[in-house]
């Protein structure tokens, strides 16, 4: 790194008060954790938190999921890089969400059925081998998915604290957040990640309202939207235009993606729902959440639209051009993730940046400790609870659980440090989560809604998600779907276009299997 | 209507009712952390009954 980078990059707000603040909200999770520690002896209530979780900390705990420190990282990517037209995320993923509270679409047949997993669901409604297989998929897609969480969640906090000048930063920066998520996570199991998720979303909501506030006053509304149109034109504001970098096939593709897959179909989400106390709990949270669905994707895409205006457009931001923009034909110093945490670091005050940072690093620990919790209770009660043919005892499981957790950690460490990929984070969410999410997607929806949905078809279905594979940028350089420099990459299919097509194809194969071998009473019972 | 102005209203709209969710939340959410835990509290003291 250049020394002027280093230069740049030091300049911010974070101080010493702002430190003490994020400790001290550190320790006070913590504090939680172990006090709950008690109640997480039952499976149901260690990963269900009981079925005792009410509407509004339903809303509360499923923001407090949703919202992760990684989610903001990669829509404010996608404000930089796409101005305003990737609002049309936002709005597709609020007006999903809403249809599924206000219809019970999915998520209130599966409260009914009482299941706590998905692949619960599939052994209830086909076979246990289907439960197994859509475990090991899950579980694949999951873990792949969550694989850059680690290092994407340490980019924000070296940025916006100004250690990102040090080169060894991010990873000291990875090893310690992740040492912080696994002790708790291991800990209280659901009932702590709910109490926690309360703190987040009280700490984070009212944190992200003021910050977005400040943007607007700090720049001002005339200039954000004359940055974003003398950088990226009418583009920056329609999403069909052809290279705005969306169109009507990636559209499309986030009505499924950002929609019903955020919402429910994705495991962590849908956990929350079934940790509701009743459907009409369910329903309320999903109606309620429909705006935090909005924000989550929203504010950070705002913000990262305010940090592109504030590196062209400002004087303040002049010493960040270089850093972020290179000359054609040559690649910039900095990822463009760093830019909004930047951004921050110079425009919100201190204090409120403590408070923000916390909240964010708590939105960190959130996500990170949902994910490790729903992939590893699959794993223990979809996967090898079903394949045991001795009785599996509370505390094993648990036991078994944890371990699973710890071994997690250590892959996602390995894979901030070690993948590879150019492709957008969350086209990559996309691609790594569409192996799962496909095939369950169309195997939920007919399964629920089609009596005559199958074993044989939901495993086809299932298995079609691997297609998406495909979609991920080392596989599509190796077999020729792609070439060319990143920022000027030849691709044969996006990964819209490879998602859409693995959604059609699944729903062919689903109907197709259960048509040509419908399940007999004996295997349907 | 432009898309500009779409994506205006769209966010300052967001804000406001985000702003109004988020004390109904922080309030209501609370109420919902007693029941939690009394619920809890009542299925501990059930099972060392057991």
């Amino acid at each position: 790194m250049t020394e002027a980078a280093k230069e740049a990059l030091s300049q911010t707000n974070f101080g010493t008060i702002d430190l003490v603040i994020v400790v001290v909200y550190l320790l006070f999770s913590l504090a939680i954790g172990l006090m709950v520690k008690r109640y997480a002896g039952s499976m149901t209530n260690y990963i269900g938190a009981g079925r005792k979780v009410g509407p509004w900390l339903g809303i509360a705990t499923m923001t407090g999921t949703e919202l992760g420190l990684i989610t903001v990282m990669y829509s404010a990517q996608k404000g930089f890089t796409g101005g305003f037209a990737a609002f049309h995320m936002a709005l597709i993923a609020g007006v999903v969400t809403l249809f599924v509270g206000l219809t019970g679409f999915i998520v209130g047949p599966l409260r009914r059925m009482r299941v706590l997993t998905i692949p619960e669901f599939y052994e209830k409604r086909f076979s246990k081998p289907v439960r197994v297989l859509g475990g090991i998929l899950l579980v694949l897609a999951g873990v792949l998915n969550m694989g850059l969480f680690l290092k994407i969640g340490s980019q924000f906090i070296v940025g916006v604290t100004g250690i990102a000048s040090e080169s060894a930063a991010l990873n000291w920066v990875m090893v310690g957040l992740l040492v912080l998520v696994l002790a708790y996570t291991t800990l209280g199991g659901m009932i702590s990640v709910v109490l926690t998720d309360y703190v987040q979303f009280v700490v984070l909501s009212f944190g992200m309202l003021l910050a977005s506030c400040l943007a607007i006053s700090h720049l001002g509304w005339e200039t954000i939207v004359d940055g974003v149109t003398t950088q990226l034109g009418a583009a920056g504001f329609d999403p069909t235009v052809e290279g705005s970098g969306f169109g009507w096939s990636y559209i499309f593709w986030q009505i499924i993606l950002a929609g019903f897959v955020g919402c429910a179909v994705w495991p962590t989400a849908v956990a929350r729902a079934l940790a509701m106390e009743s459907e009409r709990a369910v329903r309320i949270q999903y109606s309620w959440s429909s705006v935090s669905f909005t924000v989550r994707f929203l504010l950070p895409y705002f913000w990262g639209i305010c940090a592109l205006v504030f590196i062209t457009a400002t004087p303040a931001g002049e010493d960040l051009k270089a850093l972020f923009f290179a000359p054609e034909g040559e690649q910039a110093p900095l990822e463009n993730l760093y830019a909004m945490p930047v951004f921050l670091g110079r425009i919100v005050p201190p204090v409120l940046l403590g408070i923000l940072v916390a909240g964010m690093i708590a939105a960190f620990m959130s996500t990170h400790d949902s994910y490790f919790l729903t992939w590893s209770s699959v794993i223990t009660q979809d996967i090898v609870a079903p394949l045991k043919r001795k009785p599996f005892s509370t505390k094993s499981r648990v036991r078994l659980t944890r371990i699973l957790i710890v071994l997690m950690g250590g892959y996602v460490l390995y894979w901030g440090i070690f993948y590879k990929g150019s492709q957008d984070i969350w086209d990559y969410m996309g691609v790594t989560g569409g192996i799962y999410f496909t095939g369950a997607f169309v195997v939920l929806f007919l399964g629920i809604y089609w009596k005559r949905t199958s074993s044989l078809g939901a495993t086809l279905g299932l298995c079609s998600g691997l297609l998406m594979l495909f979609g991920l940028d080392p596989l599509q350089r190796a077999v020729g779907l792609k070439s060319g420099p990143k920022d000027d990459a030849v691709q044969i299919l996006t990964e819209a276009q490879i998602g859409l097509i693995t959604v059609g194809i699944a729903i062919a194969l689903t109907v197709l299997g259960s048509l040509l071998k419908p399940d007999t009473e004996r295997t349907a019972s | 209507m432009t898309w500009q102005l779409f994506w205006q209203i769209f966010l300052f709209g967001v804000l406001g009712i985000f702003a109004v969710m988020a004390v109904l939340v922080t309030i209501l959410g609370a109420r919902d952390i007693r029941k939690l835990i009394r619920g809890l509290k009542e299925n501990d003291e059930d099972r060392e009954n057991e």
